[in-house]
């Protein structure tokens, strides 16, 4: 998969300005550009890494699974690790 | 100088789009101007008696989210004086945009600061004018630098005068 465009760059940016806006979380000591370049460095990194982490899924996973299938289930234990209640506002529920 | 006119989120008044949220921070109603899109709010009054002198805007905000960077707001005035030829129906009349300062936010989100605003422009307000003041985030940096993220919370608006 290609690098998100410079569009949809910014709109993760806004995303994540808004969200953390709306739950009063401080975040400390960056500006918008600061935002936007930690946006561009994850996107660079997901896109370098695309084939390391295809191979490290166990092999009928990664041969039955779509490609947003498998984007999903990285995204699911990041934000299990680290942002729970989001990934509960997501899937409905954790049990 | 005198304080002419207080301004609150409940009082404000909002265009069809691009305009600020009205919700509460801890309790306190607050106006949340948008940290990449340009959002303006109106608040319509009559220009008191005794109005004098040139205007100035004092703006009390608070950031939600963001310690470090800088805000631009930006004020204009609409006049209308009896007997004018606006049609209040179909058009407005602000005059030219007035600009703040790039401010620094202060450096914990929720903590207050006021920005001040020259009114240069001011549409040669007069006493008993019916009037709006509209009130912009420069959310784009087009006209002032503004780097801080997050919503900025307006918690209120004072119109001064030079008596």
């Amino acid at each position: 998969m290609a690098a998100l465009t410079d569009q949809d760059r910014q709109r993760v940016t806004n995303g994540l300005m808004r969200y953390w806006s709306q739950l009063i979380e401080q975040v400390s000591g960056v500006t918008k550009s600061d935002v936007r370049a930690a946006v561009n460095a994850a996107d660079t990194w997901a896109d370098d890494n695309q084939a390391a982490y295809n191979t490290a899924l166990p092999v009928t996973f990664r041969n039955n699974a779509t490609t947003p299938q498998k984007s999903l289930t990285l995204a699911a234990v990041v934000l299990m690790r680290y942002n729970p209640e989001l990934l509960k506002d997501i899937f409905g529920n954790l049990d | 100088m005198s304080t002419r006119c207080v301004f609150t989120p409940f009082n404000a008044e909002f265009p069809a789009s691009n305009y600020p949220q009205l919700t509460l921070s801890n309790r306190r109603p607050v106006l949340a101007f948008d940290a990449t899109t340009d959002e303006t709010c109106y608040w319509t009054s009559i220009a008191p008696q005794g109005l004098t002198g040139a205007l100035t805007l004092v703006v009390t905000y608070a950031m939600a989210s963001a310690t470090s960077g800088t805000v631009g707001l930006q004020a204009q005035i609409e006049a209308i004086t009896d007997g004018d030829s606006v049609d209040t129906d179909s058009a407005t009349s602000f005059d030219a945009v007035n600009n703040s300062a790039s401010t620094t936010v202060p450096a914990t989100a929720g903590f207050i600061d006021q920005i001040t605003i020259t009114l240069t422009n001011a549409d040669s307000i007069a006493v008993a004018d019916y009037f709006r003041l509209s009130l912009s985030r420069d959310a784009d940096g087009s006209a002032v630098a503004d780097t801080a993220t997050g919503d900025l919370f307006v918690l209120g608006v004072e119109l001064r005068d030079a008596a």
